[in-house]
């Protein structure tokens, strides 16, 4: 559920105040309040009974794990009599924090590009001799660097990783008597035999810009192109990045944006003014057979329909099922600030975080990965059809997290789904590109 | 009101003596300067040196925090070749100007109207107040409703194909949506202003033209407007500004959609601090405060000439 704020927050981020000021928004607000608070009895608490001990704040942004953060830090309390801990929860105030100089000692926090500007502008210390860092796999550690790289320091630390695709209705499924789609081909057949039946094949919701960028967007062109690859080269370009260049959207992205138009031709008809929980409120009511969003829209559309039984597969935008991948997302991952002064004490709780046991616990009490070599696999039947793609390491950050929030890819998607206009998209994203490289790279 | 008082002050002032009444004098400077300092003082702190801090940062590549460095005028050049940039001026001038007209045509007749002699005018003046106390971003999301979901249900009901799409979804008439809803939210004040302007016409006037057998239409064309014409250019000057600075309610209603039809240039500002480009965006809000100066200075110029011709 966090991640999906989180995303919203890189891809169209220039719409923070919606962000804020949206129910969810809200309903984030009243728990940072709340979680404010905890942190500020908890400040109380100590300074009467125990005064030699260091005290860091601690940083994390998911409202839903507030309370499993406060009973990690208890027992953290309980393990060792240096650090004092203050659980923070208030994420909203993180970039003007940094601009004042006084950031979190402890950042547990959603990596995405937005948080990789810290790492970028060197803000963050070099956590690269940590044995803890070792443990991490080098394939999801790359994924940090997919953003940002300052110099050649390790210093972001994946914590927990979450993995998205297609969630489909299992009702309507064996119904309408599809199978799990493997290839782009099936996934048409599939979509003109749930409409000759009169049943919505893919649900959208317009409205919500940020929907379009981590679902149809982030999910077609994840499997039709090498993502992570492109963007590389893309910004290897800097200034001289194009319409006309080698590498630009207007060539490497034109399949996998005519497939979205294709794949969006099947899709409900008010979409251009429905929002993400009208999406999920039409879902539970088995409105459609399949729906572009992540694992959490599951537990939303549960909580609104407890019969529902859902699945989830990878979208094949591709015809070989083995170019098929999964969106994936660093959910979570650890930081020290450079500014911090507590880094030593920043640096226990940190390592007590990493321990195994922690960490293994808290992933696989949300739905979510550990990002070290040898970790258990996650084993829920609600995402089990994702389960076999993160084993096997074939998954991609989506592209739609790549873009700085300069670029509105979000209101060029909902342009180019309700005009229909491919080449005119491309040639926005290859012109705007062109224009950050040149005042940002 | 004004006469009384002053004819209660004078006296005072002629029959005091001569030294008491400079002390006086400079004691009231001093009150003067007492309230004006720290206004100055708060407006130079907070408005002005933070202006020139973002001035500074416009020549620069600085995200807002980290290491930066000097890249002369690039920012205001790269704007000049951004349509996104070029865009949200287009759009937030349009709107600014539409809103500004239909704000003050629904604004004077609704004060015509509620200056007449009907029934249960204090109810009326009330009501038609209301939407000026309720917070900008509140209405946006009940008018986002409306439009989204309300109307389009409505018009299947009445078989009307038309309007069976949100006009939030169309591109080419969002735009309308924004206007309709700031301008719902802002006739009130604007209705104020004419009402306040309506009842200082002496009613003398009008008894002397129905005597001359002048008609409804006739009375507003030749009595009503020109006496209210002061009112219309205040409406205006302050509604035009104030519209320039368009945000909460587009956040609300479209987030600058569908695509980019309505983004205004102040969200395209504030997207800068979000969007690692800080510098750039600063260097679009100097460009922002030069250009809502300049119309400043058009309409002052204006308004001089109309007070001459008013006198």
């Amino acid at each position: 559920m966090r991640s999906r704020t989180a995303m919203r927050s890189t891809t169209v981020s220039q719409h923070s105040l919606s962000r804020s000021l949206s129910r969810r928004g809200l309903l984030r607000l009243g728990g940072a309040l709340a979680g404010a608070a905890a942190g500020g009895a908890l400040l109380a608490g100590y300074a009467s009974s125990d005064d030699r001990r260091t005290t860091i704040r601690f940083l994390q942004n998911k409202p839903e794990a507030i309370p499993y953060f406060d009973k990690l830090i208890e027992e953290f309390h309980r393990a060792q009599s240096e650090v004092y801990v203050v659980h923070d929860s208030t994420p909203a105030a993180l970039t003007p924090q940094f601009a004042r100089g006084t950031p979190p000692d402890l950042g547990c926090y959603n990596y995405n590009l937005e948080t990789s500007n810290f790492l970028a502008r060197g803000e963050l210390s070099d956590l690269g001799r940590l044995p803890e860092a070792r443990r991490i796999d080098a394939q999801v550690q790359d994924l940090v660097g997919q953003y940002a790289q300052y110099k050649s320091e390790t210093s972001v630390l994946p914590y927990s990783v979450t993995a998205a695709g297609v969630i489909y209705n299992k009702d309507l499924f064996e119904k309408a008597g599809v199978a799990i789609p493997r290839t782009w081909t099936e996934l048409l057949k599939a979509c003109r035999t749930f409409k000759a039946q009169g049943i919505v094949p893919v649900l959208q919701t317009y409205k919500e810009t940020w929907t379009l960028s981590q679902g149809l967007f982030d999910y077609v062109s994840g499997s039709a192109l090498d993502v992570a690859g492109f963007f590389t080269r893309l910004k290897e370009l800097g200034p001289k990045a194009g319409p006309g260049a080698e590498v630009s959207f207007g060539k490497d992205f034109k399949d996998a944006v005519e497939k979205m138009l294709v794949l969006a031709s099947y899709t409900n008809a008010d979409a251009p003014s429905r929002t993400y929980y009208d999406g999920n409120v039409a879902f539970a009511h088995g409105k459609a057979a399949m729906y572009l969003q992540g694992p959490w829209a599951i537990g939303e559309i549960e909580k609104i329909n407890p019969k529902a039984r859902l699945g989830t597969f990878a979208l094949p935008a591709t015809e070989d099922p083995e170019d098929v991948k999964v969106r994936v997302n660093l959910d979570l991952a650890l930081w020290i600030p450079d500014a911090s002064e507590e880094r030593n004490a920043a640096t226990a709780f940190l390592r007590y975080l990493m321990r195994p046991e922690v960490m293994d616990a808290y992933n696989a009490k949300h739905l979510a990965w550990s990002p070290t070599r040898n970790a258990p696999a996650m084993r829920d039947g609600r995402v089990a059809g994702i389960q076999s793609y993160v084993d096997a390491g074939r998954f991609y950050q989506g592209a739609g997290t790549y873009f700085p929030g300069a670029i509105p890819l979000g209101n060029y998607l909902q342009e180019l789904l309700i005009g229909g206009n491919a080449d005119a998209f491309l040639r926005k994203l290859d012109d705007d590109w062109a224009r950050y490289a040149q005042r940002s790279l | 009101m004004s006469a009384p008082a002053a004819i209660k002050t004078r006296p005072a002032r002629s029959t005091a003596p001569p030294g008491p009444a400079t002390a006086r004098r400079r004691k009231a400077d001093r009150t003067y300067y007492l309230m004006l300092v720290p206004a100055v003082l708060l407006f130079t702190v907070f408005i002005s040196l933070t202006g020139l801090v973002g001035m500074f940062y416009s020549l620069t590549n600085y995200a807002g925090f980290g290491d930066w460095k000097f890249i002369g005028l690039r920012n205001y050049t790269s704007m000049l070749g951004d349509p996104r940039i070029l865009e949200s001026y287009g759009f937030t001038i349009w709107f600014a100007v539409v809103t500004t007209v239909v704000v003050n045509a629904v604004a004077l007749l609704l004060a015509i109207g509620l200056n007449g002699r009907i029934k249960w005018k204090t109810g009326l003046r009330g009501i038609y107040f209301i939407p000026m106390v309720i917070s900008g971003i509140v209405i946006a999301y009940v008018f986002n409703y409306l439009f989204s979901t309300a109307a389009p249900a409505l018009a299947t009901q009445l078989g009307w194909t038309a309007g069976q799409s949100s006009i939030l979804a169309n591109e080419n008439w969002a735009w309308l949506a924004v206007v309709i809803v700031t301008a719902w939210q802002a006739t009130p004040s604007a209705l104020i202003i004419y009402l306040a302007g309506l009842m200082a016409i002496p009613k003398e006037v009008y008894e002397a033209a129905e005597l001359d057998g002048a008609g409804g239409w006739r009375r507003f064309r030749s009595i009503t407007f020109p006496l209210l014409i002061g009112y219309v250019v205040i409406n205006t000057i302050l509604g035009f500004k104030g519209f320039l600075n368009a945000y909460d309610i587009i956040v609300g209603l479209t987030n600058g959609g569908p695509g980019t039809a309505t983004m205004s240039v102040a969200m395209t500002i504030f997207s800068g601090f979000d969007g690692g480009e800080y510098a750039f965006q600063m260097a679009n809000a100097v460009v922002f405060f030069v250009f809502t100066l300049a119309v400043s200075l058009l309409q002052l110029l204006f308004v001089r000439n109309r007070e001459v011709n008013l006198s």
